[in-house]
């Protein structure tokens, strides 16, 4: 018996669930995007200005002691943390006493304001894109203590939180898709073997009973099962005139 | 692992460099790994000086100290860009101790040094510092390469105060040694960066070359320097008038344009430098190269001949580079055979010519290391080995940690023979204060004796 596939009526069907899917993909990527970008970002901030106070407050003795090697070796030590990629002291004049830059300090940053502490971004040519905090010693009257993380770095672990939702979202349309395949054509199945029934005997041939559609206790089987009694009805019928 | 003649080689690297450390690495490994860091390589062999060096090898590195010697605890560059500075100081000690052994010891001991090769770098010093202390139990520590190593140790020195191990002589001018709150952990012999470079400053000033820009390597040794220049340029009403850095570690190979192009900005009448060996000699050869044609000076912990080897291998005019270099020194001149212990260290060098310690053989493999028969690093090495000598011989027959700063502080007027007399005390823990300040001549430094005649 040829097998018969009912397409168009679960067409819909399937549009429905990529459109649904599609959707939810699409807004969760926003929301998540929106949160992990901001959640990071103020993470980085926070842990950014604790480092600069951290430093800050532990620069108190040595900066009295104006022992600047000391200092240095200070800022060396939390340079080695993955996300910070400048530290830089200043004294109250001004003055810079410390800093991790090489070759030399850029110029944005000797034109900047030494004493001030507010979070501000950075664009340094050569170096990179940076957010910059900082703190100050001793309520500013011995210095202040600059920070600056890697915003290319913060950028990247956005794009790692993002991409391993992506991925996930990946899986689970290939398994949804083919889940939902599988089920359609699971579903389809009776209504496909009623229709051939049903064409066959439009056709002329009669029920042998041996169809497997005839036994489904669903409700294909009493459609093809009345298609039968319609059938037989229609002949007694022929032959009675 | 142990090597083929049983000294230890835990993190031997073939290529003889200390392997950089990751941010992220540091991170995850935190405090207590960084002790138990690989790369804290040990050099293995404790060494016998009467017997000479190679006699150490196949020694197990780990043999606890005998009745007859005193081991002196070493961390040094043994390895990487710097190698030169740690190797030729020990030389200098070795020569010495050498000879010494060989004419019965001090009050019948013998002097071994314990070494371990830090590669200039902070975090394997503190691991060897903490080994030398915990495990081989050294009499004292001695001749540590640098400010940036010594700077992380002093703290171990002071967390283990009750056992009153002091750190001898280190090679660095810088401030932490000498001031509290770590100042009374160590003692020091050499002049400081301070001195150093106030001495070079207050020079070129009385010269007229006022605008002094700094080229330093941007950790604490660095800046141990700069500090010394600002302070002594703020004493003739001067700032400083530019300043580059470099990363610690570079070698001579690298391209010094963009240092070189900043401080040309500025204009400065001339630069002191702050550096090592290897990056000092790349700024020199790129600032003649680029046209900065001005004096430029470097501090004693240069490492003056190896500097000079690598500006005047291989070139048709091996001055081509070196017309503007001066250099300042903490010891008299290695050619100065009118004072008694140049002549005893130049005796002794000839007779003894120790090798690098034999293990930086295999750990530079492929990099071969040429000693240098005189060298201001190794009569360095020598006065050190010289002074703590006297030091323990003063402390009897049976010398004991507690007894060690009352031994120094007894040294007063004391004559090493460099011309100089040495003093200590509980306010002075510096012997020696002069500084000397030497030009190229021919293929060595020489003294300076007319600033205004080279460089007017």
């Amino acid at each position: 018996m040829s097998r018969m596939r009912v397409r168009k009526l679960f067409r819909k069907t399937r549009f429905f669930f990529f459109a649904l899917f599609g959707l939810i993909v699409i807004s969760v990527s926003v929301l998540s995007i929106t949160t992990v970008s901001r959640e990071l970002s103020v993470e980085y901030e926070s842990n950014s200005r604790s480092i600069a106070q951290n430093i800050a407050d532990s620069s108190v003795d040595i900066l009295l002691n104006r022992n600047l090697a000391t200092l240095q070796s200070l800022i060396d030590q939390f340079v080695q943390i993955e996300s910070i990629r400048y530290i830089y002291i200043t004294s109250e004049t001004g003055e810079f006493l410390a800093h991790t830059f090489v070759p030399g300090i850029p110029d944005e940053i000797l034109a900047s304001d030494a004493s001030s502490t507010a979070t501000v971004e950075r664009s340094l040519p050569g170096l990179g894109d940076f957010i910059e905090v900082g703190a100050p010693i001793l309520s500013g009257v011995a210095g202040t203590v600059h920070v600056g993380m890697d915003l290319e770095l913060l950028g990247l672990k956005i794009q790692r939180a993002i991409g391993a939702q992506m991925a996930l979202f990946g899986i689970i349309f290939v398994i949804g898709s083919l889940l939902t395949f599988w089920f359609v054509n699971l579903a389809s199945q009776p209504l496909a073997d009623l229709l051939a029934f049903a064409v066959r005997m439009a056709g002329g041939e009669s029920a042998t009973g041996d169809e497997p559609v005839l036994s489904r206790d669903d409700e294909a089987g009493e459609l093809a099962r009345l298609f039968v009694h319609v059938n037989r009805r229609a002949a007694g019928a022929d032959r009675e005139r | 692992m142990k090597n083929a003649d049983g000294t230890r080689a835990r993190g031997h690297r073939p290529n003889g460099t200390v392997p950089a450390l990751t941010r992220r690495s540091l991170i995850r490994s935190g405090f207590a790994s960084l002790l138990a860091a690989p790369w804290a390589s040990s050099l293995g062999a404790s060494m016998v000086p009467g017997a000479g060096a190679s006699a150490a090898r196949g020694r197990n590195a780990s043999r606890p100290p005998q009745d007859d010697e005193i081991v002196l605890g070493v961390s040094a560059a043994f390895s990487g860009p710097s190698r030169g500075l740690g190797t030729e100081l020990y030389r200098g000690s070795m020569a010495y101790f050498n000879q010494l052994n060989e004419n019965g010891g001090v009050n019948g001991r013998r002097i071994v040094m314990k070494l371990l090769d830090d590669g200039y770098q902070p975090d394997p010093c503190v691991a060897n510092t903490i080994e030398l202390m915990q495990d081989e139990n050294v009499f004292l520590l001695f001749n540590y390469v640098g400010t940036p190593t010594v700077t992380r140790a002093l703290p171990v020195l002071k967390t283990f105060r009750d056992q009153q191990v002091f750190l001898f002589f280190p090679f660095t001018g810088a401030e932490p040694q000498r001031e509290p709150p770590y100042g009374e952990f160590a003692f020091n012999l050499r002049a400081s960066y301070r001195q150093e470079t106030a001495g070079l400053v207050d020079n070129f000033v009385r010269i007229g070359r006022r605008r002094i820009a700094v080229f330093y390597q941007n950790d604490a040794y660095g800046r141990s320097g700069w500090a010394g220049v600002r302070e002594a340029l703020a004493r003739h009403g001067e700032t400083i008038a530019g300043e580059a850095t470099y990363t610690r570690g570079t070698q001579f190979s690298a391209s010094m344009r963009g240092q070189v192009e900043i401080l040309l900005e500025r204009s400065p009448d001339a630069v002191i430098c702050i550096g090592a060996y290897a990056a000092c000699g790349a700024f020199a050869r790129d600032a003649v190269d680029l046209g900065l044609h001005i004096p430029v000076a470097n501090v004693s912990f240069v490492g003056s001949e190896n500097m000079l080897q690598l500006l005047q291998e291989g070139r048709s005019d091996p001055n081509s580079h070196t017309r503007w270099l001066v250099n300042s020194q903490v010891v008299p001149s290695y050619e100065d055979t009118s004072l008694p212990a140049v002549r005893e260290y130049r005796e002794m060098m000839a007779v003894h010519d120790p090798p690098p310690p034999d293990n930086v053989a295999r750990i530079t493999e492929g990099e071969p290391y040429e000693t240098f028969p005189q060298s201001f690093v190794s009569l360095e090495g020598f006065v050190n080995a010289k002074l703590i000598t006297e030091i323990i011989r003063r402390m009897g027959d049976d010398p004991q940690r507690s007894g060690i700063e009352e031994a120094v502080f007894a040294v007063r007027n004391y004559d090493l023979g460099v011309g100089e007399r040495v003093s200590f005390g509980p306010e002075r823990r510096q012997g020696l204060q002069r500084v000397y300040y030497t030009v190229v001549e021919g293929d060595r430094f020489v003294p300076l004796e007319d600033w205004e005649a080279k460089f007017s």
